[in-house]
């Protein structure tokens, strides 16, 4: 990375060259965005000459749009002093790195301007992740630039100096050193570096007496203890989706937000269409109690409470035997008196029919909520189906993953050790257990009782308010470290920025218990590589890995593993199915789509996203389903109060179709007391419920309504398609008998405009999403958001109806509110062939462009009549009725991108294909000399992020292209065609591959 | 009406004050709307000659934190653009040099100068020199340097004769009008790719827009006149 | 004389009541102006300039704001201002179908009321251009919807029914102008030669430009007159035609409708006229003027407001049966959506208001009665606001996606503008019925029977009563 200095207010800032960025962002500009004339106003007072008095006049005449013969304010260009090789101004760099999600890698390459990180992409060279992201990843370039996060280190309240807090250290370390580090804990986050594993080996040599805890709130304890039933070892499961046939999910969204989801969807697309085949070629079988995405994907969806799932399973494993599958013999025995059970008859032999007869191209995968029997069932039926080796693979648990599920390296342990304070120093790397350990542990008030307690945080949140000395730490842009993914895959973390406050990653912190030293991140990881890969021309290997963002055949091979049936068949001990009823409601906790265990409570752009099945934004609910609604008698946004055991919460509920009935789903990671100025009070804290002994759901819980009730906005008001023909969708029989019925849904007279068409000459770009594979994840808006410098706008403003997304996320429910079946439908900007915006704008700021042939939106002419709007079919234009940007810090500005205007207020805007991206291959194009743009050289954010790729982008002038392909595909349709509007989006219809004995 | 007719009985008797009006006032229908004619005309010049950025831009020349003279280097010495602002066949912006690049040669020549003090010090103190800049457009005007001189649109059309300019100064309006005057006519600013880009008084051979029409060709130029050939 | 009776039962009711000449006309109308002002005018001039000052406070707030301080979101992009723009514009065509139209079909009962008619008409345009001036994003770039040359090379969007407005509304509105002012030319001069002080005597002495009422002024002025009323006619049909195409022309069901011309321009005057009648009824009663402005000028009105009340309900229904002909889903929808959708409410109060109602004024007793007329034109006002309303907001709503359907209610700062706008209109009418007279002398002495210089027998026989 190029040198960067410090300036006196602590943020680092290059000195970069600064032109139009630097126009954007810097506060002159501000202050003309909001008011250009007073601007020019100003002036007046100075002494004016002649020059000066007519360019004000100019000014005044010019006004906003004009205003570029406004020479006002002077502006000046700081190019660098000493310029870094690495750059050149106006050409973003890009770099491979990792983002580390709860522990695991998503493998990313990061946009750079002049030395900013702006925009997360996928790595298509990372095998785990395969250029798929998801929301997280796509959001965690914000959490760089967040106003909040803490920029010195505090002892006891006090802002101290890196070096102070470095002497106390030191001090703190030789005490311990003396004492063998007795008394000493950790406690962190899930992590899987190498290196941080390295350096904890160290540290066990050099403070044998220290005791290492990982907690995290959501994760795969259950999933790997699991492993340690069924086969004896810690293990973790991998699938290949794409070689399987049949796919089960056991109360497990693994197209949401289960670990290794980016990949998992992909795969699993790659089945629907995706391939080149016209119709599924798998079949996704559900069994959930709330409503996932994964659920309104599944081919067939089974309504169950979570606690009912471990019953489902044994009735499964016992037809399953009955029917023929070998099984060890105990635990054959342990399924037998299961061959009874309340499902659905029908349904469980058709399942284990196909389960058969797929044998090796099957899956069965159980959600990290699932205790450990049921894991280990399910493990154990993937090896009898032969799936082990082909669908399913084992990759070792790193430690920290099997410490978890480890009650002495857990949290349970550290608590137990708190209770009888045999803990003199604590030590919290990363994570927040003040807030997100279950609550009849009451960390908070323990660790405030440690005499000495050391936080390693990025803001000055619940944790750290609890600890005495709190360490700044560095976002994963800033620092140097390395990373697994699920399948253990490695890769380098490297920073894009140097730290904009002198921060702290955990391998830095670390380093100081193990030498003393204060290492730099770098030498560390360096250092760990050296001696793993051994000294041989490492420059060049260690060059490579940078560049590539992974480490190459250094992955450990897939585990062999051997079932233990007695094990597995002693963990099924008999046990009784809850009775669910109204005075017996079951309590789901669910990771959220948005903060996720509330890591991203303070991320703008999360909160505001609309969830993906509830459309709920700024706010989690407590879901329930229409019919205990009914019984509750509560109704969307009535306040209730949920008892459970001896603690209570309030919240809002919110009837959700298609959940099981007498099921409480809350979402963790709202309602955070000291998350800063986005999160701090939004939603409701569900780990105020939450109990260590049952983390994810248990049943006992009782709801009553407290009469009052909350305002919860949501982006979608009207769940229901009104028989109009937007989503399309059959059977693959219907599709089979008519192929064409996409194209016949909508019958209309001959159409012709009254205008003359615009030609097709050169490059015309269009666009196809994909609903046969598209989850309504909304990855893509977050991707957009990011790359179009797209305002968060607030709930007041959500309530309005004033959201600023260009990519909307239309979700239907269908069928009856019990087995509810949901479709999604990005809704962006289809540039209309015939655009109804174009000609009804009095000066004429959306215009058809000739070449490219896209419905152009020119901001800067824009004087915001919104007529446009109003005359838009798909009202996906967005008004900015404020200006959004107005109170943006200087640190929040860096995220912007300069290639796209920030939109002052009073003008409209709406997505453009991401215009910047094709202008910049244009340019290539014409530096090159070459007559056209290769196919597949430009994608639009939305499409570059999307992780079952559903947006293909294209030259739909060149039959060859893939997007001419798709559109040619029978089941490609035009939204309202009928309008003659011809837009340049079009959908593939969605196609449902049921089981034709459960049709 | 009234006023021819006499008063009648009974009718209350009002002394009318019969106010006149002097003659000339007759003249100032005629003189309001002559006037008025001729102040349309002149607010219209005005308007269109004092506001447009031919006036107001063009010209432009502030002072400049060094008092460096394009026309000793770039002219006297023949130093070509591209030695300082190297980015510009790369980048879309040509790129102010970094203070490092008048060191190289401002070690050795006349390095105790009193006009390189700043220099000095933003070498010394890794600071940048402040630069006013000069050629400013709108920041929703994404204009790309690279893309023109790459496609043989010499410096000299836009910037004009620096190479004889001891300050440098604005001398094209830099209007949205000026630049879709070349995009949508071309061939007169073009010169063959052969040619030096830099070179400030070229000449076509031939007639310049003959000429420039096969380069047009040749090059198969079609410069965007869509909105979103420049904004974003 | 029972015979005489019933002859003067068929004789229409005279156009000037009473035992009039030309003097007390003069007299009447001058004497309104020339008389000290009343203490009840103070006070409603402080309220009408007080609600006046409002509106420009509101409109500041917004343009320094930003249009967010409305209650507009993402479908519904227009609401109350462009419903108030419509409302006002519509009112606004009341004068000039009067005086134009009227004086075409020489139809002599719309003297008496035309001068105030065209006044309203003035002032109801000057109250609807706020609404487009104001309703954009950036005001301080409005000016690019004028066709000036500038150094962006860049012409407005001739295609676009916002830009046809502009020139429509400013055309209409010169040109009612012009003709009010022609009309007021020998009135003025009247009360410059009655004029007591200088003051009054150069200012109505200016504005007369130099009248003496000779025969060749005479000639001119009728000759001008005629000239102007043929220009302002088919204006009077234009403009509420090219309003009506930002609705009609546009794609959104509920706006894309081919009815909207003809409909736009029944309901514009059948609006207009109850405007006119609510402050004509409130004039005569004011400053004494039943003998001028009659119960026949009233009754007409009202018979005029009858028949357009009942082409917009025609209209309504027609709209119902060609959605369901159509066999238009969307269109179809939007309908049932109108009359049993979230804003039904405005729906029927729209419908009672402007087809109910006014079936009342079948009844002659009903059409004839003072309070009853008045009612019923305010409340035909408040019916025709809702239906520009209910075409505006309901229709965006809710239209093809239901994805993006939303619910609009307006804030504070609309309310305060609209009321201001009305302080704007009655402040700008104060001052007209004080300064200027408010029924056209000339024109009435015109209507005189001793005008007429050949008496019909019949005349003769009336004289004789």
């Amino acid at each position: 990375m190029s040198p960067v200095n410090k300036s006196e207010h602590g943020l680092s800032r290059r000195n970069y060259w600064r032109s139009l960025e630097q126009l954007e962002n810097s506060p002159e500009f501000q202050r003309w965005a909001q008011a250009e004339f007073p601007e020019g106003l100003s002036e007046v007072i100075s002494p004016v000459t002649r020059r000066s008095f007519l360019s004000l006049m100019g000014a005044s005449m010019a006004l906003a749009g004009l205003s570029g013969c406004i020479r006002r304010p002077e502006e000046h260009i700081l190019p660098y002093s000493k310029a870094p090789e690495d750059i050149i101004p106006g050409i973003p760099n890009f770099y491979a790195t990792a983002y580390p999600h709860s522990g695991f890698g998503v493998g990313v390459v990061v946009e750079s301007h002049e030395g900013r990180p702006t925009k997360i992409e996928g790595n298509p060279q990372h095998p785990f992740s395969l250029g798929a992201t998801d929301v997280f990843t796509q959001a965690s370039v914000l959490n760089l630039y967040d106003p909040d996060r803490l920029t010195s280190y505090v002892s006891g309240g006090q802002a101290i100096t890196r070096s102070a807090f470095v002497d106390q250290l030191r001090s703190k370390v030789s005490e311990l050193k003396t004492r063998q580090g007795a008394g000493l804990r950790f406690l962190s986050g899930l992590s899987t570096s190498p290196t941080l594993e390295a350096l904890s080996a160290q540290l066990s040599q050099s403070l044998p007496q220290a005791v290492w805890h990982t907690y995290e709130p959501v994760s795969l304890e259950n999933a790997v203890a699991g492993g340690h039933l069924a086969f004896g070892q810690a293990v973790i499961p991998t699938y290949q989706l794409d070689k399987a046939d049949v796919i089960l999910a056991l109360d497990c969204d693994f197209m949401g937000t289960e670990p290794g989801s980016v990949l998992y969807g992909r795969q699993w697309s790659r089945r629907r269409g995706n391939d080149g085949a016209s119709t599924p070629t798998n079949r996704l079988y559900a069994v959930e109690g709330i409503f996932s995405i994964t659920g309104a994907m599944a081919d067939h969806r089974l309504r169950l409470p979570s606690s009912h799932v471990d019953g489902f399973i044994r009735a499964l494993g016992a037809q399953l035997s009955s029917q023929g599958l070998s099984l060890p013999s105990e635990l054959q025995m342990a399924l037998e008196p299961h061959r009874t059970h309340p499902f659905d008859a029908r349904w469980v032999s058709a399942l284990s029919a196909e389960l058969l007869a797929a044998r090796g191209k099957s899956v069965i995968m159980v959600g990290s909520a699932q205790p450990a029997s049921v894991h280990a069932l399910a493990h154990a039926l993937n090896a009898s189906l032969e799936n082990v080796g082909q669908s399913v693979q084992y990759s070792p648990a790193p430690i920290g993953v099997a410490s978890v599920a480890n009650p002495d390296t857990g949290l349970t342990g550290l608590v137990a050790a708190l209770r009888q304070n045999q803990v003199e120093t604590l030590v919290i790397l990363g994570g927040n257990p003040g807030y997100d350990a279950p609550a009849d542990l009451e960390l908070a008030t323990l660790i405030k009782n440690v005499p000495t307690s050391i936080r390693l945080g990025s803001h000055q949140d619940e944790t750290a308010l609890a600890c005495k000395l709190v360490v700044p730490q560095s976002h994963y842009l800033e620092m140097w470290s390395d990373v697994r993914a699920l399948d253990g895959t490695a890769s380098i973390v490297q920073p894009l920025i140097e730290p904009l406050y002198d921060s702290m990653s955990e391998l830095e912190l670390l380093s100081h218990f193990v030498d003393g030293a204060s290492n730099r991140g770098y030498e560390l990881v360096r250092a760990q590589w050296q001696t793993a890969l051994g000294t041989l021309d490492f420059e060049k290997r260690w060059r490579r890995m940078l560049h590539e963002g992974v480490i190459a055949d250094v992955a450990a091979p897939p585990v062999q593993v051997v079932l233990n049936g007695a094990s597995i068949g002693a963990g099924l001990a008999q046990k009784e199915m809850p009775q669910l009823s109204l005075q017996n409601l079951e309590l789901r906790f669910v990771t959220d789509a948005r903060v996720f265990d509330g890591r991203f409570a303070n991320n703008g752009w999360l909160q505001e996203l609309p969830d993906p099945m509830t459309k709920l934004t700024w706010d989690n609910a407590a879901l329930i389903s229409p019919r205990t609604a009914r019984e509750l008698a509560v109704k969307r946004g009535d306040m209730v109060s949920l008892k459970y055991r001896d603690r209570t919460l309030e919240m809002p509920v919110w009837p959700m179709p298609g959940m099981a009935d007498y099921v409480v789903a809350v979402s963790l990671g709202y309602g955070r007391t000291h998350s800063g100025r986005i999160g701090t009070g939004t939603g409701f804290n569900a780990y105020l419920l939450r109990d260590s002994s049952a983390p994810y759901f248990d049943a006992g819980l009782v709801s009553t309504r407290t009469g009052g009730t909350h305002l919860l906005a949501t982006s979608q008001e009207h769940g229901s398609m009104e028989n109009r023909p937007l989503v399309l969708e059959a059977t693959v029989d219907e599709y089979q008998k008519n192929p064409r019925f996409a194209q016949e849904a909508v019958e209309h007279p001959p159409l012709r405009s009254v205008f003359t068409e615009h030609e097709y000459v050169g490059q015309q770009w269009g666009m196809t999403i994909n609903l046969n594979v598209c989850t309504g994840c909304s990855t893509c808006v977050v991707a957009c958001q990011a790359e179009n410098n797209i305002p968060v706008v607030g709930k007041e403003r959500v309530l309005r109806g004033r959201e600023m997304h260009w990519i909307r996320i239309d979700r239907y429910f269908a069928g009856d509110e019990e087995t509810a079946e949901a479709v999604q439908q990005p809704m962006m900007c289809q540039q209309c062939q015939n655009a109804p915006c174009e000609p009804v704008c009095p000066v004429a700021a959306t215009v058809h462009s000739r070449d490219g042939g896209l419905n152009d939106m020119v901001y800067n002419r824009c004087i915001g009549t919104r007529y446009c709007s109003n005359n838009c079919p798909f009202k996906v234009r967005r008004f900015n009725f404020f200006n959004y940007h107005e109170d943006f810090t200087e640190i929040e500005k860096m995220q912007q991108n300069p290639d796209v205007t920030v939109r002052m207020r009073g003008v409209m805007e709406k997505c453009t294909y991401c215009l910047q991206r094709i202008n910049s291959a244009r340019r290539q194009m014409k530096l090159s000399g070459a007559a056209r743009i290769p196919d597949g050289t430009i994608t639009p954010a939305c499409a570059q992020a999307c992780p079952v790729d559903a947006i293909v982008f294209g030259d739909v002038n060149d039959p060859e292209s893939r997007v001419s392909r798709l559109k040619a595909r029978d089941m490609n349709y035009a939204l309202l065609a009928e309008l003659n509007v011809k837009p340049r989006t079009s959908y593939l219809a969605r196609l449902r591959n049921p089981n034709p004995e459960l049709g | 009406m009234d006023n021819q007719r006499p008063p009648m009985e009974g009718e209350p008797r009002r002394r009318p004050t019969g106010y006149l009006f002097p003659a000339w006032t007759n003249k100032i229908a005629t003189a309001a709307l002559t006037g008025i004619l001729v102040m349309g005309g002149v607010v219209t010049f005005v308007v269109w000659y004092y506001f447009s950025p031919k006036h107001t831009d063009v010209g432009y020349q502030p002072v400049q934190p060094v008092p460096y003279s394009h026309k000793l280097h770039a002219g006297d010495l023949g130093i070509d653009c591209r030695y300082c602002h190297t980015n510009v066949e790369k980048s879309a912006h040509a790129t102010v040099p970094p203070t490092q690049t008048c060191m190289n040669c401002h070690v050795t020549i006349k390095k105790d100068s009193a006009a390189l003090l700043p220099v000095r010090e933003s070498f010394a103190k890794n600071i940048p020199v402040e630069w006013v800049k000069v050629h400013k457009i709108p920041d929703f005007a994404y204009f790309d340097h690279s893309r023109h001189v790459v496609r043989g649109v010499g410096c000299v059309e836009c910037h004009g004769r620096v190479d004889q300019m001891e300050v440098v100064r604005q001398v094209q309006p830099l209007s949205m009008s000026w630049c879709l005057d070349c995009h949508r006519d071309p061939a007169p600013h073009l010169r063959p790719k052969e040619e030096s880009v830099t070179q400030m008084d070229w000449k076509a051979p031939s007639d310049a827009a003959s000429f420039g029409q096969d380069l047009v060709q040749k090059y198969n130029i079609h410069p965007p006149t869509d909105c979103s050939g420049c904004h974003r | 004389m029972s015979q005489e009776s019933a002859v003067s039962a068929l004789e229409p009711a005279p156009l000037v009541e009473g035992p009039q000449d030309f003097n007390t006309i003069t007299e009447k109308v001058c004497s309104i102006v020339e008389a000290p002002t009343p203490l009840a005018w103070y006070v409603f001039f402080a309220i009408a300039s007080g609600c006046a000052s409002m509106l420009l406070f509101m409109l500041g707030y917004l343009v320094w704001t930003g249009i967010g301080v409305w209650g507009l979101n993402n479908p519904i992009g227009w609401g109350w201002d462009i419903t108030n723009f419509v409302f006002w514009i519509g009112i606004g065509h009341a004068g000039t179908l009067i005086s134009a139209i009227l004086f075409l079909f020489r139809q002599k009962w719309r003297t008496s009321i035309n001068r105030a008619a065209e006044a309203m008409t003035l002032f109801a345009v000057a109250c609807a251009l706020i609404f487009p001036g104001f309703h954009v994003g950036r005001i301080w770039v409005a000016y690019w919807m004028a066709p000036i040359p500038n150094q962006m090379g860049m012409w407005p969007n001739f295609r676009s029914p916002l830009l046809w407005d502009v020139f429509a509304v400013s055309t209409y509105g010169t040109v009612s102008l012009l003709f009010w002012y022609v009309g007021l030319v020998p009135d003025v001069a009247t009360l410059r030669d009655r004029a007591t002080s200088r003051i009054r005597a150069m200012v109505y002495g200016a504005l007369a430009l130099g009248w003496r009422g000779s025969n060749r002024h005479w000639h001119n002025y009728e000759k001008a007159y005629m000239l102007l009323a043929g220009l302002s006619t088919p204006l009077v049909l234009s403009v509420h035609t090219i309003v009506s195409f930002d609705f009609a022309v546009s794609v959104i069901p509920g706006w894309h409708t081919t009815i909207f011309p003809p409909y736009f321009v029944a309901g514009a005057i059948f609006s207009g006229f109850a405007m006119v009648l609510t402050l004509l009824v409130l004039c005569r009663q004011f400053f004494g003027l039943k003998e001028l402005i009659t119960m026949r000028h009233l009754e007409n009105m009202n018979k005029i407001m009858l028949a357009t009340g009942s082409m917009v309900g025609y209209a309504y229904a027609m709209e119902f049966f060609i959605a369901w002909y159509s066999a238009n889903p969307y269109e179809k929808f939007v309908f049932i959506n109108r009359a049993f959708g979230d804003y039904s409410w405005a729906y029927w109060t729209m419908v009672t208001c402007n087809v109910i109602i006014p079936q009342l004024f079948w009844f002659r007793s009903l059409r004839t009665s003072i309070p009853v007329m008045f009612v019923i034109s305010i409340l035909i006002n408040v019916g025709m606001w809702f239906e520009r309303f209910v075409i505006i907001a309901t229709s965006l709503h809710r239209d093809f996606l239901p994805s993006s359907w939303a619910y609009y209610t307006p804030t504070w700062v609309e309310m305060c503008t609209f009321i201001g706008s009305f302080g704007l209109f009655f402040m700008l009418f104060l001052l007209f019925v004080r300064f200027l007279p408010m029924v056209a002398i000339a024109e009435v002495k015109g209507v005189l029977p001793t005008a007429n210089p050949h008496p019909d027998h019949r005349e003769l026989h009336a004289e004789a009563h």
